[in-house]
């Protein structure tokens, strides 16, 4: 009847917001995604409704595939349609969380939806995986938080570690005052006495780091090999997973995975943040020092 | 002779001679075809693990079977597996997932699977290998003698799928090929 009305868009477009009326409301009239296998009713929907990989966060978050699963091309006028995707977006947030379902989630959106180029890419760089581990640490178990990013090698892409967060050794690196600092230096003319005086530098080994330049950064990366080396730090199993996405112009955000029931399920965004691109910096150093 | 239709349709989208272009990027319908083979090892795998883990399959009937799901994998292949009450991962070589399997103390199981599969983008890794990760669920219900429910759980599988360009000859012509196998599986326990 609509084939070639002009409201045929139109009966489409409703169509598909009462698809995901069904889905945010949990309805049990979705029973299109239900089948029966023996004595089970099996109901899909949720798992439908679940953002079951990464992989499909990326595809939800940039409309490239339809609401079950099936990826769409660009050829297809679906495909990154923005008016789509303004509607499907808020179903890929948790929906739990105060504050990823205010005002700012709808800003985000708006945000995003108006500019062609707010796109998540795998291989764009500026995402990262955190991942909190259990290792045994010289004999005590020890939680290490390793951060990873996709890196260009050769033909493809790779995991590669970017940097690790492990509280015994940041404790070995605090922050002080340049008070404090100012305290502790070699002389300008120590060379002459053949550096007699720099067993000083060495006499208080907790603030051995105030004889370095003023450039001088620890390297966490390189501890933590060097106690994997020794054999020191050994590795056990992972704990948790999750993903921090700087890749949107001025906007920073968290993906986690939630294991649970209903149609709000997998990877969703459990934080966000309005940040603009030049307090990105000096976050984007704790991922990628 | 439907599934013999299917493969032969996946047979010819897939070989092309290798003077065709270099496939740096898969194409969309290549995308699918590939997709279309691997979930049609995926679904193999399925349909092993509902005979293994079947209490009327007979013990080498069970065996063969393993065989035949051992040949799905790569070489070195793992099964991570956690559950809800134990969410550490308990690392199993392929074959002694599938041998735990036949192997649980069940008088009668009932293995479903959903019919639910995703499937990845697939990434290229640095050899040039392509990688993707097809998800799919099952739902697992072991009775007692008495015929009681004494253990259900829904796990979701994430399985890995390497697709690799390959070459043969076939009658004096080297032909290219999409030769897909798979890799590690995760194994995750789905909240009740």
């Amino acid at each position: 009847m609509f084939k070639n009305s002009p409201y045929r868009f139109y009966v489409k477009r409703g169509a598909f917001v009462l698809f995901l009326l069904f889905i945010v409301l949990g309805n049990n009239s979705l029973r299109a995604q239900s089948h029966t296998v023996g004595q089970i009713d099996i109901d899909e929907t949720a798992l439908y409704a679940m953002t079951k990989q990464m992989s499909q966060f990326f595809s939800r978050f940039n409309n490239e595939e339809d609401q079950f699963g099936k990826k769409t091309w660009p050829s297809n006028p679906a495909y990154r349609n923005q008016e789509i995707r303004k509607e499907r977006l808020p179903l890929l947030f948790d929906q739990q969380n105060p504050r990823t379902t205010g005002t700012l989630r709808d800003f985000f959106i708006d945000d995003l939806t108006k500019s062609d180029s707010s796109f998540l890419k795998f291989t764009g760089g500026r995402w990262y995986s955190e991942v909190s581990a259990t290792f045994i640490f010289k004999g005590k178990e020890v939680q290490v938080i390793l951060l990873l990013m996709i890196e260009k090698e050769n033909l493809g892409s790779k995991w590669v570690l970017t940097n690790i967060y492990f509280p015994t050794f940041s404790k070995m690196f605090p922050v002080t005052k340049m008070s404090d600092r100012e305290k502790s230096f070699l002389h300008p003319m120590s060379h002459e006495l053949d550096f007699m005086n720099i067993y000083k530098a060495f006499k208080e080994p907790e603030i051995i780091e105030y004889y370095a330049s003023k450039a001088f950064k620890p390297d966490y990366l390189s501890l933590f090999f060097y106690e994997v080396k020794l054999g020191n730090m050994k590795f056990k199993n992972v704990d948790k997973l999750k993903f921090h996405i700087f890749q949107i112009d001025n906007w920073y955000f968290e993906v986690s995975y939630f294991n649970r029931s209903g149609n709000n399920s997998g990877w969703l965004i459990s934080n966000l943040m309005y940040t603009p691109e030049n307090e990105k910096e000096n976050l984007l150093m704790f991922y990628q020092p | 002779m439907k599934k013999i239709q299917i493969i032969l349709a996946l047979m010819i989208g897939l070989f092309t001679t290798v003077n065709v272009q270099a496939q740096d990027d898969i194409s969309p319908e290549r995308k699918q075809a590939i997709d279309s083979l691997a979930l049609e090892k995926v679904r193999d795998l399925s349909k092993y693990i509902s005979i293994i883990g079947s209490k009327n399959t007979a013990w080498s009937e069970a065996n063969r079977v393993i065989d035949r799901a051992e040949e799905l994998f790569m070489q070195g292949a793992e099964m991570g597996v956690s559950t809800l009450a134990k969410p550490e991962v308990d690392y199993y070589k392929v074959r002694q997932y599938f041998e735990r399997l036949m192997r649980l103390n069940y008088d009668r199981v009932e293995i479903e699977w959903f019919k639910i599969e995703y499937v990845s983008d697939l990434q290229r890794q640095p050899d040039g290998t392509y990688v993707g990760v097809i998800t799919i669920f099952q739902k697992f219900k072991g009775y007692d003698k008495e015929g009681g429910l004494v253990y259900e759980d829904t796990t979701k599988k994430d399985i890995t799928v390497y697709v690799k360009r390959k070459e043969t000859q076939i009658g004096g012509r080297i032909i290219g090929f999409w030769d897909v196998l798979l890799g590690d599986m995760r194994v995750k326990e789905t909240s009740k």
